[in-house]
């Protein structure tokens, strides 16, 4: 019943610069806004023992000042032209985006030249960011019932230190951090060979192409950084663990399983077999665990898409005096029925109708667009794939997505993370 | 070092004008209003059915009835049941939903456009024939009722349940949740006498914009909604609003709380009022965003916290204005200072020239940035209708931004941050919050995190005339760090309701200082060493005879340690 639906390519044009600095522009002129996106290769899967939380704190860092931004300037010239800029840190990488008024990209080109070129690295502003970071730490992971339960988990399922341990890094380990420390990463890190430089909305080629070489052109290539290792064992690190968490009201717990890498076609089947499983109300474990068992209030899942050894999450915060044995049995009944009966007719329906809106709806957005083409580039150097990833994930069939969940989730090669409240707060 | 062209921002490109086309509007006779807006960049269709009746509508004696009644509309129908709706829906890659809130309630749907008949029609069944069905409702009570207790445990819901209750006083904006009682009281025939008063064509707007046809739209629309018959409108019953005279410090307490959730409030202005456009300058250049002065104080400079804003919540009959941050715990005292030194400045003083220019390319610049996508664009113009506000709003704003005058933004911001009168409400640890916070305020309140007030005076206060006990010896403890239990030794020293002395362990020792005792409880700093660092360890105990039993924090250790013990 799925009609087709023919939808236009994003239409892209990449070349490098001599430093090494990779460019794609994406020209849409719908409206007169421009998304620009900047991908350095870095992310806590770079970070060794000792020195975690130091993707993370560098982001902060690079909101710090540049040779001619003062400190905290960023976000001003941002908000006075009227954009809006963040930037993230995951496991993979590092990335920093600013949405402007067409007419305001020489600014955000030379926002992001001049602090990839010179960030200003001082002991007053590591201080102040450190700082910072501890305060984002205790608000959302401290201070928040079930904050930590997802970076506890990954150190469960990965065993390689590279991928087990958390973006925010460890208190210490940021006291830890010098400045000399600082000025290495960013070094090593932050140069234009390291680099991805994405432009999606209303602009002339030919004047992107002029204000790139411009304010980019110049800035000089470094040695690339040491190659890492991500590799796992196929076993999960530990299998269970029992947390005790002061603020939870409630029990939960979570189930991480260890997948293969995001473009392995079975890490694509399993995304999709996870989507059937978790994602919506119509999914098989909200119909089977909130509506006919009744048993559970939130029940969650998600893929961890990574460049290496990925994962899958599925958890689940029951209601009060429930059988977290029953709960388990009955996800991983369903797991077993997926995986030998596969998906039914109109479940791949669904997967491909919903796949189609999520392309388009994603599609209308210049940031969205940015950042999916910034990805391709870092993690697969390839931005053509944007317009082909879609029908990877649409020619995935039943069969596959049940091989796939068979062979990877309907096994006793999984983590159990135990949530127990230990607080006064029942 | 830097080429020339580096060292100042270069110039605009040069503007691109940009407007949003205006949509059509017709009604249908039964009063439904119908406002169209073809949109043929992307093949998607966003539908909004949105009434004007929210949470305020609520009875009385049935609050959460509209949240309840909103959330029962996908729950099954007179042709589907609950799952046999979420199949539907899902199997054609939609989203069907309903959000209230409490002014309005909205139907929302977004879908590609070769399925937007089959959507308008799910649409139609969820507004015209839902079932309320017994077994949905009393699981839709039983899980609101556990959701509630997960509520409590968030320090965003605390504070802002405290708020709305001083802000609002009777007002239905003063009430932030349901009860579990109130869930409890919850029938089906309620539901379906709520949705047979509320649910009415006359009191509701089709917003659709997106990849469609108008005429044939239209048509659609008739054939679906056209035999949906008018009634009477009900409006909310409405409360004065509370008259405040003085500043209050409300605090929910939340022991060994690392962070304190500060908020500032008082009432502002509703969502019509003439002062809107200087009120929204003002806030951005207060704190709106990353570039405004609380958040440039609070966090930029001094550190206290990874976000301070200020926001104005206009709503359809009132509004508020409120100040925020989550800061560190033993600066709450200090954050408190900056808020004031803020929210005194600009009253007290005109902004300067480049803050409002900057704040003005903030507001004008992000517009089209809003109106990219079209759920964005949709929501744009849904605001604008619900609100009666004129027009030719949003093609208005820009210039209605730009003509805001510095004299104006000082108008507003001595009559709308009411700086005398604030209610100060904090979540955090009350013994550590209450000595930095008080002096802000006249008047303590407390309550716990079950929303029960507490006695004030039972808060670190000495006990009137009670003599210190004494506390004086060598003290065995057992505190519990880190799932180990740490062997201490605390010698105590004491002279009337000062003491003295050392802490030791097998990690380090130290000389206590700030010792004091009150009636019979002991508090004190140990400065020690621990892995080569020098740390402060704070100690918190209640004394009964030679049994001791208390808490120990350090800015290490995101929680307290607790430990026991007895006197040798």
């Amino acid at each position: 019943m799925t009609q087709t639906l023919k939808l236009i390519d994003i239409e892209l044009e990449d070349y490098s610069l001599e430093n090494g600095l990779r460019v794609v522009l994406n020209p849409d002129d719908s409206i007169p806004v421009v998304s620009i996106a900047v991908y350095y290769d870095v992310g806590s899967r770079n970070e060794r023992e000792g020195r975690t939380g130091f993707a993370h704190l560098f982001e902060h860092m690079m909101f710090q000042g540049s040779e001619n931004v003062a400190k905290a300037e960023h976000f001003q010239f941002i908000m006075k032209a009227g954009g809006t800029m963040n930037g993230t840190t995951s496991s993979e990488r590092t990335n920093y985006y600013e949405t402007l008024p067409a007419d305001q990209l020489p600014l955000g080109l030379w926002l992001e030249s001049d602090r990839m070129r010179a960030l200003a690295v001082t002991q007053e502003n590591l201080d102040n960011q450190r700082e910072a970071v501890k305060e984002e730490k205790r608000l959302r992971y401290d201070n928040q019932p079930y904050g930590e339960i997802f970076d506890i988990l990954g150190s469960m399922v990965y065993k390689n230190f590279a991928n087990a341990h958390s973006t925010i890094g460890s208190m210490e380990d940021l006291d830890d951090a010098t400045v000399d420390d600082v000025r290495d990463f960013f070094r090593m890190y932050y140069a234009p060979n390291n680099a991805v430089l994405v432009l999606s909305g209303a602009f002339e080629v030919k004047t992107a192409k002029e204000l790139i070489e411009k304010y980019f052109g110049s800035i000089p290539s470094q040695t690339k950084p040491p190659a890492i290792d991500v590799t796992e064992p196929a076993e999960v690190a530990e299998t269970y663990r029992k947390h005790e968490d002061k603020l939870a009201p409630l029990p939960a717990f979570l189930i991480g399983w260890k997948i293969p890498p995001r473009r392995d076609p079975e890490h694509i089947a399993l995304y999709l077999a996870g989507k059937l499983l978790y994602d919506g109300d119509s999914s098989r474990l909200y119909q089977k665990l909130v509506k006919g068992e009744e048993s559970v209030m939130q029940l969650f899942g998600f893929t961890d898409e990574r460049r290496g050894p990925s994962g899958i999450m599925i958890g689940a915060i029951p209601k009060a005096d429930m059988d977290l044995d029953r709960i388990r049995k009955t996800i991983v009944d369903e797991i077993k029925l997926m995986a030998s009966e596969g998906p039914s007719e109109e479940e791949m329906d669904k997967l491909r109708n919903q796949l189609i809106s999520s392309e388009v709806r994603s599609s209308q957005s210049s940031l969205s667009r940015a950042q999916g083409i910034a990805e391709c580039t870092l993690y697969d150097n390839d931005p053509s794939l944007i317009n082909r990833e879609l029908s990877q994930y649409l020619k995935v069939t039943a069969a596959e997505i049940q091989s796939a969940v068979d062979k990877y989730l309907n096994t006793d090669n999984r983590s159990l993370l135990d949530i127990v409240p230990s607080g006064n707060s029942n | 070092m830097s080429e020339n062209f580096r060292q100042t921002a270069p110039e605009s490109l040069g503007v691109i004008p940009f407007n949003i086309p205006n949509p059509t509007k017709t009604k249908l006779s039964n009063g439904l209003e119908i406002v169209l807006l073809e949109d043929r960049r992307h093949p998607i269709v966003s539908f909004r059915l949105a009434f004007r009746s929210g949470d305020i509508n609520d009875p009385k004696d049935r609050i959460g009835l509209n949240a309840a009644m909103a959330s029962m509309l996908n729950e099954g129908t007179e042709k589907h049941t609950s799952k046999a709706l979420a199949e539907e829906i899902e199997r054609f890659g939609a989203n069907l939903s309903v959000s209230e809130g409490l002014d309005n309630t909205i139907v929302k749907a977004s879908t590609l456009s070769m399925y937007s008949g089959q959507i308008l029609e799910l649409m139609a069944e969820l507004v015209l024939s839902p079932v309320f069905p017994q077994k949905e409702l009393d699981l839709y009570k039983q899980n609101t009722i556990e959701g509630l207790k997960f509520q409590r445990s968030q320090p965003d819901f605390l504070a802002d349940e405290q708020v709305s209750r001083i802000v609002y006083g009777a007002h239905p904006y003063g009430i932030n949740s349901p009860t579990a009682e109130d869930i409890g009281k919850l029938t089906r025939t309620d539901l379906v006498d709520f949705h047979a008063n509320t649910f009415l064509p006359n009191n509701a707007i089709m917003i659709v914009v997106g990849d469609f046809d108008s005429g044939s739209l239209r048509a659609e629309i008739e054939e679906n909604f056209g035999g949906w018959n008018a009634g009477e409108i009900r409006n909310p019953e409405l409360e004065d609003l509370p008259a405040r005279s003085r500043r209050t410090l409300t605090i929910v307490d939340r022991p060994g709380s690392t962070q304190s959730n500060i908020v500032l409030a008082n009432l502002a202005i509703k969502r019509d009022h003439p002062d809107y456009f200087p009120v929204l300058v003002m806030n951005q250049i207060l704190g709106a965003g990353a570039s405004s002065r609380l958040f440039m104080n609070l966090r930029e400079e001094k550190g206290y916290t990874y976000g301070a804003y200020s926001r104005v919540y206009s709503k359809r009959y009132a509004g508020m204005f409120e100040a925020t941050s989550e800061v560190r715990t033993s600066v709450t005292g200090e954050s408190l200072k900056e808020f004031f030194y803020e929210l005194n400045r600009i009253r007290d003083e005109k902004a300067s020239d480049q803050e409002l220019a900057d704040a003005k390319s903030y507001l004008t610049g992000v517009f089209p940035i809003r109106a990219e996508t079209q759920g964005g664009l949709t929501g744009l113009i849904v605001s604008q209708l619900l609100y009666d506000l004129p027009a030719d709003y949003l093609e208005t704003y820009r210039e209605n931004v730009d003509a805001v005058t510095l004299d104006e933004v000082h108008r507003v911001a001595g009559k709308y941050i009411d700086v005398d009168n604030l209610a100060i409400v904090i979540v955090g640890d009350a013994e550590e919050v209450i000595p930095q916070a008080k002096e802000f305020a006249e008047g303590l309140e407390i309550f716990d995190t079950d929303g029960k007030e507490k006695d004030a005076e039972s808060y670190n206060k000495p006990a009137n005339g009670a003599v210190p006990v004494n506390v004086a010896g060598t003290w065995e403890l057992s505190v519990e760090a880190q799932g180990q239990k740490l062997p201490v030794t605390l010698v105590i020293n004491q002279a009337g309701d000062s003491i003295t002395g050392n802490l030791e362990s097998m990690l380090g020792e130290g000389e206590l200082s700030d010792g004091k005792v009150n009636g019979n409880s002991v508090s004190a700093i140990a400065k020690t060493e621990f892995q080569g660092q020098e740390i402060e360890l704070g100690i918190k105990g209640t004394v009964e005879g030679d049994s001791i039993t208390g808490v120990m924090t350090t800015s290490m250790i995101p929680i307290p340690l607790e430990f026991s013990g007895l006197r040798k």
